[in-house]
């Protein structure tokens, strides 16, 4: 896996857990923990570098280990993923996870 | 229009689709400025028994910049909750609803806002929307109790209220027909009309849903820097996804703006439609790129095309290519000074699509008022702000046509049509008038009056 960031909130991708959907061009996956790998983070984003002030809102929790995970596989080839919770956002990149993921889900 | 509907991708989500924002010194307290950005657009007041409501999953906001650069120097921040009293019943209240905190309410709201992410306050009530007078009896002194006076001067409300916005949508979509002159149109030979008609307001005794703040004008401005930029936004998160497991959706990631909206029709009637959604992705510091929509206005192209031989004047200066400094100033850098005596709201060379405001000039007493705002000699009106009651649609056909032109070119000579031009409506289109005091937007209309 290729990191270029690594972020102290990137959520934990330490256990398996359930996929709920795919869609699009590449996979979207829902994980209550998550996927059966350990990951770090390409590019964290959080709602702070969001276009407005909206990551200051008390509503917006960061993410936590008991919070859902939403993760999309941009491309299976290439291993680009997006892992979503609560308001952040880290990418990544590797291509087994992408391929095990793909698995998962055929 | 100003702004309902006005792009497709916002279309189709009314929950986050901002429809008009106001902006004035209040009339009644003019040590503050009123901000008012309204959402939902088109409602049916007869929507049980899932009567509209605000999105919980959207980020509302407010923002005034204050110097000039078309970033937000305040935001003020507006997250709902949505709460059930009874799942079991499939009713939105049980008896009629006299107070806030009726038992008999089973599905309301309430909300919090900040300022620039600190939180002011939160719990803050929503009204119910106006169902009937079996449901909401004494509607109007009901919904003034979701009148929130927070610390530090500042008053809020979050709730339905009656649309004041005004419009011939009906009209003015069927190709440009402006049903006063439309025996003037082109009528791409169908001779559909015959002679001229009255206007329809298309959104009379439909509801919004406003989020309305009064703030002390000296928590907006800057010291010898008087105008402010306002424009609101709506955003989501980058993930949502329909649980089916749990009957709900998931909502993940950064939160990305999706629905913008400054001065009114810009989006609706300047931007292309293939720009209209990114337009409303991007913040006001970013619309140097849309410039040119502006100061070559299709419109302006448009309005000889579809009433020949009335607008010679405007087509010439349309094809000659011109660049409108007219418009620019008016929607995208404010009105220098020297342009019209006594006035200006400039607020620099940054091109930035923003409401804006100089704080500085006194309301304008009720008598006095012209719904043509600065174009009818009144500085209290749109586009030094916008009140309730501005007939923006008016203002604006009319700078388009040409009239405003002649300010900035003394030798161009405005169509004699173009400062007559309307869609025939005014503020007593409005079923609701407008109140006398914050939120000043008039009393929703009911479900059980309207259809009638």
């Amino acid at each position: 896996m290729n990191k270029t960031h690594q972020d102290s909130t990137t959520p934990d991708l330490s256990r398996r857990s359930l996929l709920q959907s795919a869609a699009g061009a590449g996979l979207t996956v829902t994980a209550a923990a998550t996927l059966g790998v350990a990951a770090t983070a390409a590019t964290h984003v959080n709602a702070a570098s969001a276009a407005s002030a909206a990551s200051a809102t008390p509503d917006n929790a960061a993410a936590s280990a008991d919070k859902s995970l939403v993760v999309h596989v941009r491309d299976i080839k290439t291993g680009d993923i997006e892992v979503f919770s609560g308001t952040n956002q880290t990418r990544v990149r590797d291509r087994a996870l992408a391929a095990r993921i793909a698995k998962a889900i055929s | 229009m100003s702004s309902h509907r006005e792009a497709p991708e916002i279309s189709k989500d009314p929950v986050a689709d901002s429809t008009d924002v106001y902006a004035f010194v209040s009339p009644d307290k003019p040590g503050t400025v009123t901000l008012i950005a309204n959402y939902i657009p088109l409602q049916g007041p007869a929507a049980g028994p899932n009567f509209y409501e605000f999105g919980d999953d959207v980020l509302y906001e407010i923002h005034i910049d204050n110097n000039g650069d078309g970033r937000a120097d305040v935001s003020y921040q507006f997250r709902f909750s949505t709460h059930v009293a009874d799942p079991g019943t499939f009713l939105y209240n049980v008896g009629p609803i006299e107070s806030l905190t009726s038992a008999n309410w089973n599905r309301r709201q309430s909300y919090s806002v900040s300022e620039n992410g600190k939180v002011l306050a939160s719990g803050l009530n929503c009204p119910p929307c106006n169902i009937g007078p079996l449901s909401t009896p004494n509607y109007a002194s009901l919904a003034a109790t979701a009148v929130h006076n927070l610390s530090n001067g500042v008053a809020v409300f979050a709730g339905q209220r009656a649309d004041a916005f005004y419009v011939d949508l009906g009209a003015i979509f069927d190709l440009g027909d402006l049903r006063p002159f439309e025996n003037l149109h082109a009528q791409y030979g169908l001779n559909a009309f015959s002679g001229p008609a009255a206007g329809v307001n298309a959104v009379n005794h439909l509801n919004v849903h406003s989020i309305a703040i009064q703030v002390p004008i000296s928590a907006l401005t800057r010291s010898g820097h008087p105008t402010i930029g306002v424009w609101t936004t709506a955003s989501r998160q980058r993930v949502s996804l329909w649980d089916a497991d749990g009957g709900t959706t998931v909502n993940s990631g950064p939160f990305r703006q999706v629905s913008r909206l400054g001065n009114p029709l810009v989006n609706e009637v300047l931007i292309p439609v293939g720009k209209k959604d990114q337009w409303n992705s991007l913040p006001p510091s970013d619309d140097k790129s849309f410039a040119s929509y502006v100061t070559q206005p299709g419109l302006a192209g448009l309005l000889p095309a579809l009433y020949p031989g009335v607008f010679p004047n405007l087509a010439a200066l349309s094809s000659s290519g011109k660049p409108r400094a007219d418009l620019e100033a008016i929607l995208l850098t404010g009105i220098p000074s020297g342009i019209i005596p006594g006035f200006q709201n400039f607020t620099g060379d940054t091109l930035a699509d923003m409401l804006r405001l100089n704080t500085s000039i006194a309301p304008t007493a009720p008598d006095k008022q012209s719904i043509y705002g600065l174009l009818g000699g009144d500085a209290g009106g749109f586009p030094n702000g916008r009140r309730v009651t501005d007939d923006v649609v008016a203002i604006e056909l009319r700078a388009v046509a040409g009239v405003t032109y002649a300010l900035v070119d003394k030798s161009f000579t405005p169509d004699a049509a173009a400062n007559k031009l309307t869609d025939g409506l005014t503020p007593a289109s409005v079923s609701s008038p407008a109140l006398s005091q914050f939120p000043y937007l008039g009393t929703p209309y009911s479900g059980f009056n309207n259809p009638s």
